[in-house]
């Protein structure tokens, strides 16, 4: 388009004659015109030399790349190798195009900006080396997964890992308090001793019952204590309300709201999967209140009639406190203190000390993980390390010089009317 | 018009009296006469012969018969006066006519002017009348060569009314200088000087044309512009060149080879070098 505008401009645009001033038209005759109407084109050949100046000078501003297959196969014979290590780790980068090392004490982390790097890098086969310990829970799936997978992959295990390491475990509450749990990690066996602990944990559950039926929920917490629980987090407590058989149908319910928080979802669902509270649920018959089995409670014990002898609901007033309510006669009866057991343990997450060894990933897992870089797909404008735009730069100069010589003729002739001009005198 | 100073730096001095200077000083320096006839110096008186006078003026005569040596001494006296009519229409414009006129008008006022004579001008400058009587005089001839350094082509030129006015001021008998292209009303123009002829003045005709007029060297398609009228034609030059050339030539030939009455003194020149502006003397 650059190229065909001028030249239709020329064409189309009214050719009009020079003007020339004139002492005086007696002397001129009347003659025929000679190009003025006709579109031809003059001298072509300077004119198709021109237009290739200016073709060959746009395309080479526009940076082309021709893909041809020698092209291709060079790009394929280079590596750019991003390198990802810990902080001291020396690998070796020979015989790459061009590298780059990502030092990060995150492993993810640092292969993150290696692809970033990658992406912007020029067209080559694309490879990410990983070289650290590579223990169990520095790279996952999920963060190879994130590498295209056009680059390669490969694993160089370097430093050790530690013989052993030591972790705090979960506490626990028992009747003389609250005890730690210290793991001991070691090449895959896990041993663990346990010690007092000064600081003790207040018990999460507070009840809310009449007096007579309260030495009975005393007893029954400490019978779930002797069983020895996990302490929970601090913000998690439990509203432990006994309904007596009189206001059960009458007294005013706890300012309670369905339960949306996922602890306290996760606290029902494994008090639904204690197979011992539920089988001792079973032999009770004595339950609450219809309106306990209807929303916002939700019924997490149920008698072998069905009848709920636990509810559970959240607090109102306190949305991270649980609200369960039991009637007065299960307080009797075994249930209770498994209930208690139950919902104490179900407080506590759950953690597994697994996670926490330091195991290096296995070669088997490693090399499913690892794979080839992949030939260099089109690149990106910006990645061009080198494109052709110098050859037809080239070619513009050539055409300038072969346009020179064209006109070369003209310009003698230019030359010798003017010189003609100089010798003209007064 | 021959000067010692080449012409393409003489026309480059804007000083006209110093360019007429030059060109007489050249002009003067290859004759042994004067070109300009009607100086003439009366008798006055003798004295006695001083050391240094020319021996030349020695009445040799009067030697013999007192044996004693006089020198005469003359009164000089002006019997001519001349008036330069310049043609300053716009056609005089195109290259550097009117400045060769102008400076062939002044080089002739210095010649003049140096003999004693009286000269005088006829010309426009910007559309108003130029005049300046004729008077001897070198204060005269600055203000004569003054104003033609100030007269510019324009507009179109009353030749007639020009002439027979400049003709009616010489108050006696003298001569009348035209330089013009004349392309304006040949007749009219001839009529005219050829009254001022019978009146009993010398005329001497300047045509002034330049080497594109003559040759037309241009090839194309032209828009050829009066410069006088403003009329415009389209030509192909290439076709229009030769029958151009013929016809200027013939013009030029009648104006410089036409039957002019006695007083017209006639003389063509056909350049043989390759100047700019080509000047025939009529």
């Amino acid at each position: 388009m650059s190229v065909a505008a001028p030249i239709l401009v020329h064409l189309l645009a009214h050719r009009r004659a020079k003007p020339m001033p004139f002492p005086t038209l007696r002397f001129i005759p009347p003659t025929r015109l000679a190009a003025i109407r006709r579109r031809a084109l003059e001298d072509v050949l300077l004119l198709v030399v021109r237009a290739g100046i200016l073709t060959a000078a746009v395309a080479a501003l526009a940076g082309p790349l021709l893909l041809t297959p020698a092209r291709r196969a060079s790009w394929n014979n280079r590596v750019v190798r991003a390198i990802v290590t810990t902080p001291g780790t020396q690998v070796s980068d020979a015989g790459a195009f061009r590298s780059q090392r990502f030092e990060a004490n995150s492993i993810p982390e640092a292969i993150h900006r290696a692809v970033a790097w990658l992406e912007s890098s020029p067209p080559a086969r694309h490879e990410v080396i990983i070289a650290a310990p590579l223990t169990i829970g520095s790279i996952t799936d999920r963060d190879l997964a994130a590498v295209p997978a056009a680059i390669g992959i490969r694993f160089e295990r370097t430093g050790t890992v530690p013989p052993a390491r030591t972790i705090e475990g979960r506490r626990i509450m028992s009747p003389t308090g609250t005890r730690r749990r210290i793991l001991t990690l070691d090449h895959g066996e896990t041993s663990v001793r346990e010690a007092s602990d000064t600081a003790s944990a207040a018990w999460p559950i507070d009840v809310v019952s009449r007096p007579e039926s309260r030495h009975f929920v005393d007893a029954a917490i400490a019978a779930a204590l002797s069983e020895r629980v996990w302490e929970p987090p601090s913000d998690r407590r439990v509203e432990f309300v006994v309904v007596s058989d009189e206001d059960g149908a009458t007294s005013p319910s706890p300012d309670i709201q369905p339960i949306r928080s996922p602890w306290m979802a996760d606290a029902l669902a494994a008090i639904a999967r204690d197979a011992e509270l539920q089988a001792e649920a079973s032999h009770t018959t004595s339950g609450l209140a219809g309106r306990f089995a209807r929303a916002p409670w939700r019924p997490i014990v149920r008698t072998s009639g069905g009848q709920p002898i636990a509810s559970a609901a959240a607090s109102s007033q306190s949305p991270q406190r649980l609200v369960i309510v039991v009637p007065a006669a299960a307080t009797r009866h075994l249930v209770t203190p498994l209930l208690l057991r139950s919902l104490a343990n179900s407080l506590a997450p759950v953690t597994d000390a697994a996670a926490d060894e330091i195991v290096p990933i296995p070669e088997t897992r490693l090399r499913a993980w690892a794979r080839q870089a992949g030939p260099p797909a089109v690149p990106k404008a910006d990645t061009i390390d080198r494109d052709d735009r110098r050859w037809l730069w080239a070619i513009a100069l050539l055409l300038i010089a072969a346009e020179s010589w064209l006109r070369r003729p003209r310009r003698a002739t230019s030359d010798a009317i003017q010189a003609e001009e100089a010798t003209r005198v007064a | 018009m021959l000067s010692a100073c080449p012409p393409e730096i003489l026309t480059r001095i804007a000083d006209l009296e110093l360019v007429a200077r030059i060109i007489v000083e050249g002009l003067v320096s290859g004759l042994h006469r004067s070109p300009f006839h009607g100086y003439s110096a009366e008798f006055s008186q003798y004295r006695h012969y001083q050391p240094g006078d020319d021996l030349k003026y020695v009445d040799w005569k009067l030697v013999a018969r007192t044996d004693r040596v006089y020198t005469k001494q003359f009164r000089e006296t002006t019997n001519m006066a001349a008036g330069l009519v310049i043609d300053t229409s716009a056609s005089m414009a195109f290259g550097s006519k009117l400045r060769y006129s102008t400076i062939v008008a002044a080089a002739l006022a210095y010649v003049i002017s140096r003999q004693g004579d009286a000269i005088g001008l006829m010309a426009s400058a910007d559309g108003r009348e130029v005049f300046r009587p004729a008077r001897a005089g070198r204060p005269h001839l600055s203000r004569v060569l003054g104003a033609l350094s100030a007269l510019t082509a324009h507009g179109d030129w009353n030749a007639r009314e020009a002439i027979g006015r400049a003709a009616q001021r010489l108050k006696r008998r003298g001569m009348l200088i035209v330089l013009s292209d004349f392309y304006d009303n040949d007749d009219t123009i001839f009529a005219e000087l050829r009254r001022a002829s019978r009146i009993g003045h010398e005329i001497i005709m300047f045509q002034l044309m330049s080497r594109e007029e003559l040759e037309f060297p241009y090839s194309c398609d032209l828009e050829f512009a009066d410069l006088e009228t403003g009329q415009k034609v389209t030509v192909n030059a290439d076709i229009a060149g030769p029958a151009y050339k013929d016809a200027i030539a013939a013009f030029w030939n009648g104006v410089a080879r036409a039957p002019h009455p006695k007083g017209f003194s006639t003389r063509s020149s056909r350049p043989t070098r390759r100047p700019s502006v080509l000047c025939g003397v009529s």
